[in-house]
């Protein structure tokens, strides 16, 4: 296989190891060292891919980040597929798969040309508001077809076979770009001992150094790259990071940085290696030396595969050794570009002409050109380029002195290449992810950083300074000046003289005009990636839209993985002209994060699969496992649901869980409930300030169940808090509600009572709690604990002893949220497996039976005891939840929430109110959040009532249950309403008093 | 109860009761330069108080033998090591069995506004160690882990993952997680991923 376009000589690339790959279904070689867009090129492969919106034919453009049309798929197979590759960016590897993106139905064939050309009719500017607007039916049309014509890339069908990882970083000064001016802020603050990390978007360091011919120090510029780089890696403070794009500039100096470390070997990971890894860094000190990407000129057919940037050309041949073409011609409006056309007739390649916009310009690069034998000609531009599938010719004609019109006739000359250079604009998006807007300086010609918002420093072109001596001093300095910053001993490292020609001025051209205007004339792109035309942003300002956001947005110029990198700076310039303004006043967009595309896996990183989130066992998990539980998320914790036993359905296992503890007996996981252990002569105090009910006089041996609310009144947590001691208390908190409650204690006592002697502590994971319910409780207990008196009149509801359970010291508390006979025996968690599996020994016999959080549900619901969180919402206060006995009025020093509930809107009439809810039908279970109506037939919107919050069916009671907040509910008892549903059923249903099963609470109390 | 005030209890079983730690599923692992493993059932003691209250400090002292390190510091002797949490917590981890005794021992030599909470039970100790332990928590925490930020002696309580720990840094290759049960299992999944990298697996 031949590399029609390879130089036989020069370049980075190693030719001893040649490579294969595919692209679009034909297979090419290449050489270790390239980037798949230059092995591309280097097999003359002119069509890269379809434009979004006319469907025309395009080529690569640029050599970096900036490349507009080369965007790939990538992978060999469906689980390695990764979109939005740039082909500039992706090194060459032996087996590489790449496929267009764009292009429908398919790259090679014109058949999207003629669509294109009757669908850019459909897709004017601003398409995307129009087809949104009129027809509003229109865009369900449109919309498959643009999704399918447009695409960059798709996702991949299979999962990802390789891992994504993160890393924590931390560096004193980080350096982002390690192109001249980079690497030597790297040495200068690298050599005062500061911990540096110095990124690089490519896979070699040294920036425009890599092609550059220029002398440093008399050898040759990759020679100082390569000496300082093994400074570097050579010191233990230093890391260095290729491959590495610095994404996203984001608050307090913290910056991501996507590294591809495994995409150059292969189509998959090596084993136990990360594929990619974000970087998440927080710097002391930021220095940006971003560099700058060369602005291409706009002119009619510049688009056509063959239209370059003039150093993307210089990139290819002297670091690729690829001459995408024969003979060029270079359009510019300034010096330096005139490297370009020296560099291909150095290649051996013909250099038709230089075209050069500037009238009245003479120097050193012009008298090279002449010496060389190079035709120049001054006053320029190239208008047009003309060819069908790629360029073959350009038409250039004289301009007048600003280069706003043609002045002379044109001539076609005939060429296979155009490379433009418009000057450059500074790579400023990483200063305005920080907030800070770019701001246009006309020495540069083009946006430099603004303000600086963060402790960041800017080191060479990205501040404008293109002088390659410059940028090398600049860069020393402020690497210095970043160290010292960050409390380092630095002085800037010295740097090389680099012998350079001085550049007469450069001349503000942003696009060529036409001898037809930009509306008549061939179609002049501006964004490639966006089929944003010259005339579009000239209509879109016609149209009223003269802010540069509108612009944008109408036009979409600037969207997708472009970011406006190539084309932004142009578009600017097209609508200040059109608006009649500058380009200052014109302004730019905000360039958000990230800079290029991430992939999702490495935003995700290892947060993935069973480490997505973090599950919480009690100690008892193992043994629920072993036992068929079906588990529930509770917050965090995976709490057992049911237990179902073969065969069974899941209302079979409830109704068997909930009728075997009221039969006998049953047990509960109750290790999740928050525990706060809270200790301090002042800890009783404390708590009857926080709780809505008294515990004055809360003995020793003592338990009392308590109602929490924010200081609104609204019950937010309850449960039992036992009193362990004088100054010792056990507070007990719903599951969910644990971690907030131990900060809500915390926040009152630090803030408001920091007087009160009181420490609070969590404990919830340092006790494993099991709750045995049921008749045959005490016996069951008995069996395995001899030092507790369990007599009902010694040991009674409500109280809690210290003893031993199985062998195991344990606090058994004698409460229930069942109304069974109840006992919640705590033991050190370390014991917990052992006194469950104990129990279960002896509780055979009693057909002890494992129930879980839903048959806890509903057996509480059948008591009328509520879930926070549950059958409260936020605005549900003690007396609505007919909980006025959990409320002591008179304590001396008040407590929270006391005046929020005594708000004109909670005492006034006409509340919601929780009642109980008995279905006609006793077979029906309401759905829980079904609201009430009283009269079905009226007509919508109906006058509701309120919802129905917890819903059962009961195997004890032979019939459904529910629970529900009812305007008015408590005065309402017997009252007849209706819930009408979803799917046209209504309800009926009875209000009635929530509590549903031994009203005087006999059975807890035996 | 030891006294009307506090209640003090000795929460150790008779001897054939099988313990089983947070994360007794778990074998310690090797990989290269990395070691994993439990340092299973230690006692733990968090012990609340005012440095500004000199009894205090001399209680603490006196029991423990060893001063109430500062600031993200810790003081260690042979079998115990005090931890700053905050400032006015400490842990205190141990041999395993010997909370009742030391807690006991602390409220005889503590007077006044304090606190003793034993969470043996609620907590556990994951020991990091090797030249790559640094590496495995860059991946896990955000923390500062280099050299200069945390050397040895050093305590930090962070995110983890997404979760928390306690980090001490006990050597130059040598660091100490103190992480709650109920997480142990997931924290231990996390760190035996991000081991993967170095090989980490049960060793023969």
């Amino acid at each position: 296989m031949t590399q029609p376009n390879r130089l036989n000589s020069g370049g980075r690339i190693d030719r001893d190891q040649p490579m294969q790959f595919e692209f679009n279904g034909r297979r090419y070689s290449g050489f270790q060292g390239d980037t798949l867009a230059s092995a591309m090129l280097a097999n003359g492969v002119d069509l890269v891919g379809r434009s979004f919106k006319y469907g025309r034919r395009r080529g690569i453009v640029a050599a970096g980040a900036e490349e507009p049309n080369a965007i790939l798929q990538l992978g060999a197979t469906e689980a390695t597929q990764v979109p939005n590759v740039r082909a500039t960016q992706q090194e060459l590897f032996d087996g590489l798969v790449a496929q267009p993106t764009s292009g429908w139905p398919s790259l090679n064939t014109d058949a999207l040309g003629m669509v294109g050309k009757v669908f850019g009719s459909l897709l004017p500017p601003g398409f995307y508001y129009k087809t949104f607007m009129f027809p509003r039916f229109g865009w369900k049309l449109y919309e498959k077809y643009i999704r399918k014509a447009a695409g960059f890339g798709r996702s991949p069908r299979a999962e990802d076979v390789d891992q994504y990882d993160h890393l924590n970083q931390h560096a004193d000064v980080l350096i982002v770009g390690a192109g001249a001016a980079g690497l030597a802020a790297a040495l200068s603050a690298a050599r005062s001992g500061a911990r540096v990390i110095l990124a690089d978007e490519q896979s070699e360091m040294g920036g425009s150094l890599l092609h550059s011919r220029d002398l440093m120090g008399g050898k040759p510029a990759t020679q100082w790259v390569a000496d300082t780089l093994a400074e570097l890696a050579g010191r233990d403070n230093v890391l260095l990071l290729p491959r590495s794009t610095v994404n996203g500039y984001h608050d307090h100096n913290f910056l991501t940085i996507h590294e591809r470390r495994t995409d150059h070997i292969a189509d998959r990971a090596p084993e136990g290696m990360s594929r990619q890894r974000l970087h998440r860094v927080r710097a002391r000190w930021v220095v940006l030396a971003t560099g700058a990407h060369e602005r291409p000129l706009v002119f009619a057919n510049n688009d056509l595969p063959g239209c370059m940037l003039a150093s993307a050309v210089s990139t290819y041949l002297n670091r690729y050794a690829v001459a995408p073409g024969n003979k060029l011609v270079l359009m510019t409006a300034n010096d330096y570009a005139y490297r370009t056309a020296f560099d291909w007739q150095d290649a051996g390649r013909d250099v038709v002409a230089i075209v050069d916009s500037r009238a009245d310009v003479s120097g050193h690069y012009q008298e090279e050109a002449k010496r060389r034998g190079i035709a120049v000609l001054l006053g320029h531009g190239v208008i047009e380029a003309r060819g069908s599938k790629k360029v073959t010719g350009a038409v250039v004609a004289s301009l007048n002195a600003d280069g706003s019109a043609v002045a002379g006739a044109s001539r076609t000359l005939s060429c296979d290449l155009i490379a433009s250079s418009g000057g450059w604009s500074p790579v400023v998006h990483l200063s305005a992810h920080t907030g800070s807007r770019p701001v246009w300086n006309d020495d540069v010609l083009g946006f430099v950083p603004g303000e600086t918002l963060q402790q960041m420093k800017t080191a060479g072109a990205v501040k404008g300074s293109y002088d390659l001596v410059a940028c090398l001093r600049d860069g020393a300095e402020q690497g210095a000046e970043a160290a010292k910053l960050a409390g380092f001993d630095a002085t800037p490292a010295t740097t090389p003289e680099v012998d350079s020609w001085p550049e007469a001025k450069a001349m503000a051209l942003y696009s060529i005009p036409h001898t037809q205007p930009n509306s008549r004339a061939p179609k002049q792109f501006v964004d490639l990636q966006n089929d944003v035309t010259a005339a579009a942003i000239e209509l879109a300002t016609r149209e009223g839209f003269e802010s540069i956001e509108h612009v944008k947005r109408y036009t979409a110029m600037g969207f997708g993985t472009d970011q406006g990198k190539l084309g932004n700076i142009n578009g600017m310039a097209i609508a200040a002209k059109s608006l009649g303004q500058s380009i200052p006043d014109t302004g730019t967009t905000i360039f958000r994060p990230n800079y290029t595309p991430v992939t999702f896996g490495a935003v995700v990183g290892r947060h993935c699969g069973e480490l997505f989130e973090p599950e919480r066992y009690t100690a008892m998990h193992d043994w629920h496992v072993q036992h068929g539980a079906e588990f529930e998320n509770v917050g965090q914790w995976k709490r057992p649901w049911y237990y179902p036993k073969a065969g069974e359905t899941m209302q079979q296992a409830l109704d068997r869980e909930c009728l075997a503890t009221r039969e006998s007996i049953g047990i509960l996981d109750a290790s999740t409930l928050g525990k706060i252990d809270i200790q301090g002569k002042d800890a009783r105090e404390f708590i009857g300030r926080i709780y809505t009910n008294a515990w004055a006089k809360l003995a020793v041996g003592k338990c009392r169940y308590g109602l929490m609310c924010h200081e609104d009144g609204m019950v937010f947590d309850d449960g039992v808090t036992s009193c362990l001691g004088e100054n010792h208390f056990l507070m007990t908190t719903t599951t969910g509600g644990a971690a907030g409650v131990l900060e809500w204690l915390e926040l009152y006592h630090q803030t408001e009572w920091p007087e009160l002697e009181v420490f609070m502590n969590t404990v919830t994971d340092h006790w494993a709690t099991m709750t045995i319910a049921g008749p045959n409780a005490r016996k069951l207990l008995a069996e395995l604990c001899d030092d507790i008196d369990l007599d009902k009149d010694s040991f009674k509801f409500m109280d809690w002893r210290q003893g031993t359970v199985a062998g195991v010291p344990a606090r058994v508390f004698r409460i229930s949220f069942t109304g069974e006979l109840s006992y919640e025996i705590n033991v050190q968690a370390n014991y917990g497996l052992h006194v469950w599996e104990k129990l279960f020994e002896h509780g055979e016999k009693y057909n002890l039976t494992p129930y879980g959080t839903e048959s806890m549900h509903i057996l509480r619901a059948e008591k009328g005891f509520i879930i926070a969180g549950q059958d409260t919402d936020g605005s549900v206060h003690p007396y609505d939840l007919n909980h006025g006995w959990a409320v002591k009025e008179d304590k001396p020093f008040s407590f929270i929430g006391k005046r929020g509930m005594k708000r004109e809107d909670c005492v006034r009439e006409g509340r919601k109110q929780l009642v109980g809810l008995k279905t006609k039908d006793p077979k029906v279970v309401l759905p829980e959040g079904a609201q009430a109506v009283d009269d079905p037939k009226q007509p919508l919107p109906m006058a509701m009532l309120g919802h129905v919050t917890s819903s059962y069916y009961s195997a004890n009671l032979g019939r459904s249950i529910a629970m529900g907040l009812i305007k008015d509910g408590l005065n309402r008892n017997g009252d007849t309403i209706y819930y009408p549903l979803s799917n046209g059923q209504v309800v009926e249903a009875e209000i009635c008093s929530t509590i549903f099963l031994d009203p005087k609470g006999d059975r807890q109390n035996v | 109860m030891s006294d009307t005030f506090t209640a003090v209890m000795d929460q150790l079983p008779t001897a054939d009761v099988l313990a089983r730690s947070p994360l007794y599923q778990h074998s310690a692992l090797r990989g290269d330069g990395l070691q994993l493993q439990e340092n299973a059932l230690a006692t733990q003691l968090v012990i609340r108080g005012n440095t500004d209250d000199a009894s205090f400090v001399q209680g603490v002292a006196k029991a423990t033998g060893l001063a109430l390190p500062g600031n993200l510091q810790s003081e260690a002797n042979n079998d115990w090591r005090l931890r700053w949490i905050a400032p006015d917590e400490w842990l205190l981890t141990g041999p395993a069995n010997a909370a009742f005794t030391m807690e006991t021992a602390l409220r005889e030599n503590l007077s006044g506004h304090y606190a003793v909470i034993n969470v043996s039970g609620g907590q556990t100790l994951v020991r990091l160690s090797g030249a790559n332990a640094r590496a495995v928590l860059m991946k896990s925490c955000p923390y500062d882990v280099h050299d200069r930020n945390f050397p040895a002696g050093k305590v930090v309580s962070t995110v983890f993952a997404k979760s928390q720990a306690i980090i001490s840094r006990l050597g130059d290759d040598e660091w100490e997680l103190v992480v709650r049960r109920s997480f142990a299992d997931y924290i231990w999944r996390w760190l035996v991923d991000a081991g993967q990298e170095f090989g980490l697996s049960e060793h023969a």
